[in-house]
């Protein structure tokens, strides 16, 4: 039970179906920070005050106006309604100090206005030289935040009290990060960089989280990249940074009689940025399957002599996987497959993979090929549920995630 | 002395009018009868109505559900909102006020026969046609879900198959809208007749005008960045393309640089026919009718210095963002003194609340909010926070539904006796409005609270999937299920009141009764030919007066209708020094 719980309580940290969770005594699933306001939600960063200020300062001129003119249009309709059906009506047609009263007083108001707005954006624009820098990678669909030390995350952790800057860049089409809360949003654009800047101060330790969506349509799958961000204080913060940069090699480094814990619970962990195209199951998706899609087995199978595999629009694979061709073990085009996809392409999938070069260490590669050669055990029972959580046997408890 | 409008129109006994002039589908479609190109825009743009409204109806229920949905895919949902888009913009609200209504009223209101080059006029109608053609190609073809603002490189690259069919049929529309312009444009300069002066000329000519101008100077900028996107999509030269070392932003630039002007091609003539309807029904002359006039020629030129507020967050210099957003508050003060103008107008009028006033008067609520709303996203640091999100979609909404939509109804039924000689149902005209009134607002202003608390725009789901598994962000859908739900909700009854308009004005066609030559009181000249027009408008020159001026105007009972006096008419405007 012990090594079920921390097992499940070590996935939860990446993307587990709550339920799951939830039905063991591990930690419960974080929360995401709700709005307690009619317009706005909740304000968490050192932008966020000013920004709801003038929104709602804009927003009262608004409903001054509005109420103002539709109750002069009401009251007008109703006063000098039709009577009867000679209807010509005198009045005047001009009345110079009230067209420039109206005219003059509006301009007064919106170039106020324009100030307050203006003053907000020159201090979002201008990050502190000292900002704590977290790279930002987006592409279809996921995003993938860099820290200082190499971590990576799919997650934005960032740490309390300290100003933050998001550099950011897109490998394919256009996105934008966008944080609510934060009231910051980027365009995140492909060859070349754009910044965004922030200054959380109250953390959100690992229970709750504030949203942070993907806001620049860019296809499919556009609203399905969603992800959290969480607000550590400095310790947690610089804890967690440095665990993360090292997750694998402390896995490695805890459990030093079992390799396969690497692929057991690292795999899950990796291949949660695989998910949105690739499923484990065989189901259709904008990738083939891992799984056995077309009754040629799972992806390692596939790429075995003897297989039937099609690529390049019906080349078989095997003309390219042997010694002396292109690819001298299966290994080695799979490890080709996720840093260089176009390079050969599956047939009947389109040549969308965004390459992941850059994204993925070398360990990470490697782990992920375990992995995919470990779809199924000895028997032929798979080893992971269709959301990519290992639910074969684990052998002895490993060590070192908690 | 006679007047124009002493003879009968009893229709039994009409003389022949531009209906029944020639008879035929040939003689339709070759017509060279300004009157009968705006009624075939007029059909054509209602039927693209009704498929880009289902197109919305479409996004609408499958909102209801914050995850996924066996019936809809995402893939779907995204060709749906995209197609909603460009067939609202491209072929029902860019032509519509002015193709359909402007071509059959602005020669009759200016006083001439036709408008300057009546051959181009139908072939802008046929390039239309040819549009919408391309538009069912590209369904055909697979269909395009880039979006209606196609940015790259997701439109450059995108797998689906009716992309470059649709652009080609945007391009073809670009010059549509360009002869028309240039045709409006020739029209009000060389065939007004004697005394009609420039601020002789009703209001609803003055915005006509300035919307042409828009189209001849800002359309073409349509047509090269659309077909620098289809040569970028079949030759791939890198244009937009990073890694060749182009700038995918640079489309942005180019395809805002007509699409803001474009959004006052859809407001102008709107905010012409609310003069119109505004002054008529109130039977009061227009307050302040130069600064009206010159507020149209104003918001078209400044509409051209704007377009980068479109791009905040696009990676736009922080220079360039402060110029754009300070010069956009110029474009919005002439429109909200023209509010104040309206009101003024109402003031010791003589109200009747018919369909067209009450289309008029949901015009000034509903661009009252358009308008306020836009000042929010004009603003810097506030537009940081809602650009992107459903805020945007209400305001615009609001603007381009709320205001030039209805305009256009409000228009269609004004000039509908006009137009057909019958008039239809008061009761369900004031009922559909209603419907429409009340079913908008709730599509809508929920639509502000869903963009301020944080929806994104463009969202197939919000139940917060991350890599295949939903509720990773939680919490979405409760935060907004209830927006959507009344969203959707008040989608439906726009929907419904729709419908009934298309069902009681289609009756009116086959049984209305027979409408007189000037059934609401106006003094504009379209009002002294009898309804329907004759074939060539005016058998005499018509004598112009001060087309606001209704003290000329009397209830002729055995008509039931106005009846101008026009002898009356011309000389009061004569002896006055015009506006």
């Amino acid at each position: 039970m012990t090594v079920l719980n921390s097992i499940t309580s070590f996935l939860a940290q990446t993307a587990a179906d709550p339920a799951a969770a939830a039905s063991t005594s591990a930690p419960v699933e974080p929360t995401s920070i709700k709005s307690t306001e009619f317009w706005m939600p909740a304000g968490a960063s050192n932008f966020a005050a000013e920004v709801d200020w003038v929104f709602h300062f804009i927003n009262w001129i608004n409903v001054f106006f509005f109420v103002l003119v539709v109750a002069i249009m009401c009251y007008f309709v109703w006063k000098y309604r039709q009577k009867g059906r000679e209807v010509y009506a005198r009045g005047p047609n001009h009345n110079l100090p009230l067209e420039l009263g109206w005219t003059i007083l509006p301009t007064i108001i919106v170039v106020v206005i324009f100030f307050m707005g203006f003053k907000g954006y020159v201090s979002m624009r201008t990050p502190p030289a000292d900002a704590y820098q977290i790279d930002v990678t987006a592409q279809q669909w996921s995003w993938q935040f860099k820290y200082p030390n190499g971590a990576t995350s799919a997650d934005l952790y960032v740490p309390a009290g300290k100003p933050v800057k998001l550099v950011m860049r897109s490998n394919d089409v256009l996105h934008s990060l966008y944080i609510p809360d934060f009231r910051v949003k980027q365009d995140v654009v492909p060859g070349r960089y754009t910044t965004l800047w922030f200054q959380a101060d109250a953390a959100t330790g690992e229970e709750t989280y504030h949203r942070l969506f993907c806001t620049e349509y860019c296809g499919k799958d556009h609203s399905r990249m969603n992800q959290r961000v969480y607000v550590l204080g400095e310790v947690q913060f610089s804890d967690w940074v440095t665990k993360q940069g090292r997750w694998l090699e402390e896995l490695a480094v805890k459990n030093p009689g079992d390799a396969s814990i690497l692929w057991k619970v690292g795999g899950p962990r990796l291949y949660g940025r695989c998910a949105s195209c690739h499923t484990i199951d065989g189901a259709p998706g904008t990738g083939p399957s891992w799984g056995n899609y077309d009754g040629s087995g799972d992806v390692w199978d596939r790429i075995q002599a003897g297989a039937v595999h099609k690529v390049d629009g019906g080349k078989p694979i095997q003309d390219f996987i042997g010694p002396g061709k292109q690819y001298e073990t299966p290994e080695a085009y799979l490890r080709a497959s996720i840093l260089n996809p176009g390079e050969h392409v599956v047939s009947n999938y389109g040549n969308v993979m965004p390459t992941f070069k850059g994204q993925l260490r070398d360990a990470e590669v490697d782990v992920l090929i375990d992995m995919m050669k470990n779809l199924k055990d000895k028997d032929g029972k798979p080893n992971f549920d269709a959301k990519g959580r290992f639910i074969g046997s684990m052998g002895p408890a490993p060590a070192g995630s908690e | 002395m006679t007047t124009l409008d002493a003879r009968p129109t009893i229709a039994a006994e009409a003389p022949d009018n531009y209906l029944t002039f020639r008879r035929g589908l040939l003689s339709w479609l070759f017509t060279l009868d300004h009157k009968r190109i705006g009624v075939m825009y007029l059909f054509a743009a209602l039927a693209s109505f009704f498929v880009g409204g289902v197109m919305a109806l479409l996004v609408r229920t499958k909102l209801l559900f914050p995850g996924e949905v066996a019936w809809m895919t995402a893939d779907q949902y995204n060709k749906a909102f995209t197609l909603h888009g460009a067939i609202m913009v491209f072929l029902v609200i860019i032509p519509s006020i002015p193709a359909a209504l402007g071509n059959f009223v602005l020669p009759i209101m200016l006083g001439a026969k036709d408008v300057a080059f009546p051959r181009l006029n139908l072939f802008s109608f046929y390039l239309w046609m040819l549009g919408a053609i391309c538009a069912v190609w590209s369904l055909i073809a697979g269909g395009f879900d880039t979006g209606w603002t196609f940015y790259t490189p997701y439109s450059s690259t995108s797998q689906a198959g009716g992309v470059i069919p649709v652009l080609v049929g945007v391009f073809i529309l670009g010059f549509s809208s360009i002869f028309t312009g240039i045709n409006f444009v020739v029209t009000i300069h060389k065939l007004r007749p004697p005394g009609m002066t420039w601020f002789r000329m009703p209001l609803f000519l003055w915005a006509l005008y300035a919307t042409a101008i828009i189209q001849v100077l800002a359309t073409p900028v349509l047509g090269i960045t659309v077909a620098l996107l289809v040569i970028e999509r079949a030759f791939n030269i890198g244009i937009f393309d990073p890694s060749m070392g182009g700038d995918p932003v640079l489309f942005q630039h180019f395809f805002w640089f007509y699409s803001h002007p474009a959004v006052y091609i859809m407001i102008l003539p709107g905010m012409g026919i609310i003069s119109e309807i505004i002054s008529v029904h109130s039977h009061r002359h227009i307050f302040g009718f130069r600064f009206i006039a010159f507020s149209s020629i104003a918001i078209a030129i400044f509409s051209f210095l704007v377009w980068g507020h479109h791009m905040f967050t696009s990676g736009q210099s922080p220079l360039m963002n402060v110029l754009f957003s300070a010069i956009t508050f110029s474009v919005a003060i002439p429109s909200a003194v023209k509010v104040f103008n309206w009101l003024a107008t109402l003031y010791k009028g003589s109200i009747s609340l018919n369909t067209p006033m009450l289309y008029g008067l949901s015009f000034i609520f509903l661009f009252t909010i358009g308008g306020l709303t836009g000042i929010p996203l004009a603003v810097l640091s506030t537009d940081i926070h809602l650009h992107d999100t459903y805020f945007v979609v209400a305001h615009f909404h609001y603007v381009m539904m709320g205001s030039a939509l209805i305009a256009m109804i409000g228009g269609l039924h004004h000039w509908w006796p006009k137009m057909f000689g019958v008039m239809y149902s008061e009761f369900w005209g004031k009922i559909a409005c209603a419907l429409v009134f009340v079913g908008f607002n709730l599509t809508f202003f929920t639509q502000f609270m869903l963009g301020s608390q944080g929806m994104p725009r463009r969202y197939y789901a919000y139940d917060g999937t991350s890599a295949g598994i939903p509720g990773y962000v939680e919490g979405m859908a409760e935060t907004f299920r209830i927006y959507h739900h009344i969203s959707t909700g008040g989608s439906y009854i726009m929907a419904l009141g729709f419908v009934i308009t298309g069902i009681y004005l289609l009756h009116s066609l086959f049984a209305g009764r027979k409408a007189p030559a000037n059934p609401w009181g106006g003094a504009s000249l379209e009002w002294q030919c009898t309804s329907p027009p004759p074939h060539d408008n005016f058998s005499k020159t018509p004598r112009v007066g001060d087309c606001y001026d209704f003290s000329a105007v009397h209830w002729d009972e055995k008509q039931q209708g106005y009846v101008v006096d026009a002898d009356a008419h011309a000389s009061s405007a004569t002896s006055g020094k015009g506006h």
